[in-house]
């Protein structure tokens, strides 16, 4: 049997007789998986927004003939934030705390402005500064977005109605006097009734056409306050906890824990055992040493890998859930997961000849584990250079594989891409490995 | 006709710390060398850089064409969490013996050392050195190197050695091993280098060695 491959077998003994660690080093990455998957969902959380009512807004307002409640129509329309109600002074000072990112203040005014509908009234924002500053502008902006929208369909419903009295005549009030309204079809039966002369034939024709054109005025007003409607569809789709997006990195992340840690470890343990000069005497030369240990991460990778895989795809099987899981695509998959563990493998090796000693080479893999992944998360979009460092470590490359194997629709330019840049790497770091092998000698 | 093994000029260094001077040592067949010297004299140093274990910061290490070397360096050399049956199989395996199995099941005898799954780290320090020397003698060797080979073993396992290493002496092969034990000199060695502070202050007979000398056994 090869050499490496007798060091890959005992190493998979020695791994199958540990089973303490192969459950901590499963346990932890999917742990810190869902850790990562708690700070996200914590990202997207609603943001406190102070609000400040300098106009006493009443508890119901009247506009155009509609009644709104005040603090229902705020709290239906604030879902995107988690508004508090402060004072001028306390909301200025969590903003400069930093307890509350925006304040938005009803100025003096603010209502009888709103029922004037002379002028449109304004709500101040302030903002505290940061990268989330313009997240919540955005959700603020929704909010009067939202309050915009309800007020409108309020003044669309008081404006149709004047139409409809215009159209078909009743009683109503103007300037506090009951007045009563002939209405347009009311006039043209009255016109037909009497004796038909070209002008009254004419006084016919104009009702006529008036009647059609007042009949459409409700969509048209509809269509000028919402020249273009977002309508939501009915929930399609996988949740955000099954999405391929959160497949991808959550096989990544964990591939990345095992492999450089596995490698790591078991490179330097080889010292710790003294084994290693009795191998380098010319029974097991470094680089083969250096490489039996990319095996070993390559392979748990795999097993591992397809495991979760599997995993995953059950449950979108028999949860019945939008989407299916490519079966078929396992097998690109298992290849990626190869090039992915085979080049943290040799990172990890690489930490281990650098470390030489078990213990610090776990903690050191460890340490370096974390920044890997989160340069990684950081989208390269926002901070470049997270992205150049990212782009010169696996873990990027192994994710945008598996996202692509997964469920691109024509994953093999992407796969070809990231294959290859998967290969380089390790390719670079199994050599700087071996060279710092020799460490292990010392 | 060459030796066995020789080392010309072989010396050794750590970074700055020179662990080893260069050292000249010819090896030739049927010797038996015991190497002494105080603790941190280079002895283990100069075991492992002739076992090949080392690589000479300066000379270098001459063997003989098709010489076979056994090398059980001090503190045993195997895996903590495989068998003594399964370290024996690796590494028979990667010395590349013919009939494996066999060859380990004649050490586990030979060593009285247990067979069943039991981790090797869990054995006393007395077997883990037995595996220690057993691994060693995988690939039949023409030269041992055993770095005080019987510090941990009972009165019944140190005859054993010893009766193995005289067996080997007969069939041309040869043995350097450091002690600090002047029994085990006088009774096996017919030749004595010693070492201080990393230089070889004396080669010759073991009848000539001075035994009241610094460099010398410290018992």
């Amino acid at each position: 049997m090869n050499r490496v491959a007798l060091l890959l077998r005992k190493d998979l003994l020695v791994l199958r007789r540990s089973p303490l660690l192969l459950g901590v080093l499963l346990a932890y990455p999917l742990a810190i998986a869902v850790l990562v998957g708690l700070v996200a969902s914590y990202g997207s959380s609603k943001p406190r927004v102070a609000f400040v009512d300098e106009d006493n807004l009443p508890s119901t307002v009247v506009l155009g003939g509609n009644r709104f409640h005040v603090d229902r129509t705020i709290r239906k329309v604030s879902q995107n934030v988690k508004l508090v109600r402060l004072s001028a002074d306390e909301a200025g000072r969590q903003l400069r705390d930093g307890r509350v990112v925006a304040v938005v203040t009803v100025p003096p005014g603010f209502v009888s402005t709103l029922r004037g509908m002379v002028k449109s009234p304004q709500l101040r924002l302030e903002l505290s500064t940061g990268t989330i500053s313009s997240r919540v502008e955005q959700q603020v902006q929704a909010l009067v977005y939202s309050l915009n929208r309800q007020l409108q369909r309020a003044y669309i419903a008081s404006n149709l109605r004047f139409v409809t009295l215009i159209l078909r005549g009743g009683d109503a009030s103007f300037l506090g006097s009951p007045i009563q309204v002939l209405g347009i079809e009311r006039a043209e039966r009255l016109l037909a009734a009497g004796p038909q002369t070209p002008r009254s034939r004419t006084l016919l024709d104009f009702l006529h056409d008036a009647r059609l054109a007042l009949a459409n005025t409700g969509d048209a007003l509809r269509s000028t306050a919402h020249p273009i409607e977002l309508v939501r569809a009915p929930g399609r789709g996988r949740t955000w906890a099954l999405s391929a997006e959160v497949e991808a990195y959550a096989l990544g992340l964990t591939i990345t824990f095992l492999a450089l840690l596995l490698a790591a470890g078991s490179l330097a343990a080889e010292r710790d055992e003294n084994v290693v000069a009795r191998l380098a005497r010319g029974l097991v030369g470094l680089g083969q040493l250096v490489w039996s240990k990319v095996a070993l991460a390559a392979a748990v990778a795999i097993a591992l890998g397809l495991a979760i895989a599997i995993a995953f795809g059950l449950i979108i099987q028999f949860g019945d859930v939008t989407g299916g899981e490519p079966w078929r695509r396992l097998p690109l998959l298992a290849v990626g997961l190869a090039l992915a563990g085979g080049a943290l493998g040799a990172l990890g090796a690489l930490l281990g000849a650098l470390a030489r000693e078990g213990r610090s080479a776990s903690l050191v893999a460890l340490l370096v584990v974390m920044p890997i992944v989160f340069l990684g998360l950081i989208p390269p979009e926002v901070v470049p250079p997270a992205g150049w460092a990212s782009a010169l470590l696996p873990f990027v490359h192994a994710v945008r594989f598996f996202r692509a194997a997964l469920y691109d629709l024509s994953p093999w330019a992407e796969v070809a891409r990231e294959g290859l840049w998967l290969l380089l790497l390790g390719g670079i770091f199994g050599c700087l490995a071996r060279v710092g092998a020799r460490r292990l000698l010392a | 006709m060459t030796p066995l093994l020789a080392a010309r000029g072989a010396a050794r260094s750590f970074g700055r710390t020179s662990a080893l001077q260069p050292v000249d040592l010819e090896l030739w067949d049927g010797d038996a060398v015991a190497l002494v010297g105080p603790n941190g004299a280079g002895k283990s140093t100069l075991l492992a850089l002739l076992a090949g274990a080392l690589g000479p910061s300066a000379g270098r290490v001459e063997r003989r064409k098709g010489v076979r070397v056994g090398w059980a360096p001090q503190r045993p050399a195997q895996y903590g969490r495989l068998s003594a049956r399964e370290n024996l199989e690796l590494f028979a395996r990667l010395e590349g013996e013919h009939d494996a199995p066999a060859a380990v099941a004649a050490l586990l005898d030979a060593f009285e050392l247990p067979g069943e799954a039991e981790p090797s780290a869990n054995l006393s320090v007395g077997n883990r050195q037995r595996l220690n020397l057993a691994i060693s003698l995988l690939g039949s060797p023409h030269v041992l190197l055993l770095d005080e080979p019987t510090a941990a073993l009972d009165p019944g396992q140190r005859q054993r050695l010893w009766k193995r290493v005289g067996a080997l002496r007969e069939s041309g092969g040869a043995i350097v091993f450091a002690t600090q034990n002047v029994e085990e000199l006088e009774r096996v060695a017919d030749r004595v280098a010693a070492l201080s502070e990393g230089r070889l202050v004396f080669d010759g007979s073991a009848a000539d060695y001075d035994r009241s000398a610094p460099e010398s056994l410290s018992a």
